[in-house]
């Protein structure tokens, strides 16, 4: 068997850059804002399932066309008309893509800010931890019994990204990797500006002694809802790329262990700094690609190997050796934080 | 005129009368003392008006205004600045970064403003030479880009005196700022103080253990024992008071 390495590359990339994403939006809250979500896979599950609905319903509506009820009887002709439309009309498809995007990061950053009220009366963090873990699950099993969102447990597909109406797979599959990357670039850059402002510094501040801060002025719990809200409408962002990409919706996908990858790589890329959660979630990629591969190949040659096993091994093995060796992660968080701290140090020098 | 007042303020946990009704009038522009043996609830009547543990009955009233309702964040906005007994520096930050963040009205402070970072240079320019001429002041300047972590005990506590200022303060609730501090350096931060209140007209009310440097600086005292108020008076006064002697010396 051969590699394709091209492809192979951009599928890397892709994965990449939507794993940055989540990791990224973990970062800002629990690197550098203390909050500790472990409903990561909630809110990217949301980016799917307003897809699934966009796709649905609001593509036929920018079409002209009339939407179809998506599942039972009328599950092939729901698929042809979505699958029609992309394939014919890329600018529609387009259009329906970056809408979708926009409203994914509404409804999740909605979501976001709901969430934020258990974070605020719980003042223990770890059971703010469980709360969003366990209720994660419940919304996943929830989605998965309740037909309207995405069939049920049946999934949903047709979801393809805009630019396969081009005709020449690799050519979109290449686009689109760019478009995700290029979203990637916007959230660091977003993110590494708010870190190094006074709003960074507050969240510093609150991450390691709310009461202090809390005497000195600040507004935790608005603080909190805020981060909330700003990194759930990036995961739900993330949740529309990787369903798209993968062109099917299933509740199956947003399982806890989701949320743990996510947060395998902002532990080993670097706790609070958002080139380490960039490392991080390059690493995971690599990883998890390497290892679906060998697994595939050593399969081939007659070793049956469970591939999810080989990960979980993997990455236990990882987070171990990093909390004995390296608990800052890879690249430990810097300490700085506004231009103030060059004034400073130019007057000093006059 | 009286800047703070409490009348009748009390504060149980549980079982315990941690403050139990207390009474005292803060003068505009002195320096008051708050002494009393370990437990007696200094600490707590601090909590209590700066309302991280809200009192259970009474009234606070700052510059004639009720405040007993109001929460933490706006009691600081109010003029009313805090410090804590323990160590409570933000220890993974700068020194730098801990002077500025109490700093009111901060435009970069709010997410949507702070990506933009020319929406609030200048502000924040401003407030660093503010910060740094404090740092000066307080002999810690040099280390403006060091952890706070990095500090010894006693610089420690010049940055937080000089945290609580960048708040821009009426009143100053200090709970013993020279604790685990040289005698030497202590005086130095007594002196910062009465110079801050000859200078900008503050107000202190410090909780202090150092009686013989406490009792250098303040204008009068009062005297905590068991979560009320035993007596109130001037330094002279309070060393003659027999009560006081026999709490503090079992004379
Ligand atoms: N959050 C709390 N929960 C329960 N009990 C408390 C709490 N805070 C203080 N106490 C109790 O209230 C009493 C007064 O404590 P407080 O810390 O106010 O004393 P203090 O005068 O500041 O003493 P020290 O000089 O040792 O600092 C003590 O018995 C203490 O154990
Ligand atoms: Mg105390």
């Amino acid at each position: 068997m051969t590699i394709d390495f091209l492809s192979t590359g951009i599928a890397l990339l892709t994965f990449f850059g939507i794993s940055a994403l989540m990791a990224l939006s973990l970062n800002l809250e629990y690197g550098v804002a203390g909050i500790p979500n472990f409903g990561k896979a909630l809110f990217v599950s949301v980016g799917a399932y307003t897809a699934a609905l966009t796709y649905t319903y609001l593509l036929p509506l920018l079409a002209g066309k009339t939407p179809i009820y998506p599942c039972g009887a009328n599950l092939t002709d729901a698929l042809q008309l979505r699958t029609g439309i992309i394939r014919e009309a890329m600018g529609i498809g387009l259009l329906n893509f970056l809408l979708t995007l926009v409203i994914a990061a509404v409804i999740g950053g909605l979501i976001g800010y709901l969430a934020s009220y258990p974070a605020l009366r719980l003042k223990e963090e770890w059971y703010l931890a469980l709360v969003l873990l366990v209720g994660s699950e419940i919304v996943r099993i929830l989605v998965r019994g309740y037909e309207p969102i995405i069939c049920a447990h049946n999934g949903i597909s047709g979801l393809s990204q805009p630019f396969v109406a081009l005709g020449n797979p690799k050519l979109a599959s290449f686009l689109f990797a760019l478009v995700i990357l290029a979203l990637v670039a916007l959230v660091f850059i977003f993110s590494e500006r708010l870190i190094h402002s006074p709003y960074g510094r507050l969240l510093k501040a609150m991450r390691e002694n709310e009461r202090v801060a809390q005497s000195l002025g600040k507004r935790i719990t608005r603080t909190r809802a805020q981060i909330m809200v700003i990194g759930s409408a990036i995961a739900a962002v993330s949740g529309v790329l990787f369903v798209v990409n993968l062109g099917f919706a299933s509740a199956n996908d947003y399982v806890v262990a989701l949320t743990l990858d996510v947060w395998v790589m902002v532990v080993i890329g670097g706790i609070g700094n958002n080139r380490g959660a960039l490392l991080g979630a390059f690493i995971i990629t690599v990883l998890d690609r390497v290892t679906a591969i060998a697994a595939i190949q050593l399969d081939q040659i007659g070793f049956q190997l469970e591939f999810t096993y080989i990960r979980f091994i993997l990455f236990g093995l990882i987070i171990l050796l990093m909390l004995r060796y390296r608990p800052q992660g890879l690249l430990p968080e810097k300490p700085l934080t506004t231009e103030a701290h060059s004034l400073l140090k130019t007057q000093a020098q006059k | 005129m009286s800047l703070l007042t409490l009348e009748h303020v009390t504060k149980s946990f549980g079982n315990l009368r941690a403050v139990h009704d207390v009474s005292l009038e803060i003068p505009k522009g002195k320096i008051i003392g708050l002494i009393g043996p370990n437990g007696s609830g200094k600490s707590t009547l601090l909590n209590v008006i700066s309302a991280l543990n809200p009192a259970d009955s009474g009234r606070i009233l700052f510059e004639g205004e009720e405040i007993s309702k109001r929460s933490t964040d706006e009691i600081f906005g109010l003029g009313l600045v805090r410090s804590f007994q323990d160590p409570s520096l933000f220890f993974k930050m700068t020194v730098l970064d801990n002077s500025l963040l109490p700093v009111k009205q901060q435009q970069g402070e709010k997410p949507w403003r702070a990506p933009f970072h020319h929406l609030w240079r200048k502000q924040e320019a401003a407030a660093a030479l503010e910060s740094s001429r404090l740092l000066e002041q307080l002999l810690i300047r040099k280390h403006y880009d060091a952890l706070a972590s990095d500090l010894s005990g006693g610089q420690m506590k010049l940055l937080e005196l000089g945290r609580s200022l960048m708040g821009n303060p009426k009143l100053l609730l200090l709970d013993e700022p020279t604790a685990g501090v040289a005698p030497k350096l202590a005086y130095t931060i007594f002196e910062n103080i009465a110079q801050m209140r000859e200078n900008l007209g503050l107000t202190f009310l410090i909780v202090e253990h150092r009686l013989e440097i406490l009792f250098d600086f303040v204008d009068s005292l009062y005297v905590m024992h068991m979560g009320q108020v035993l007596t109130e008076g001037s330094p002279a006064e309070i060393s003659a008071n027999s009560a006081v002697r026999e709490i503090y010396f079992g004379e």
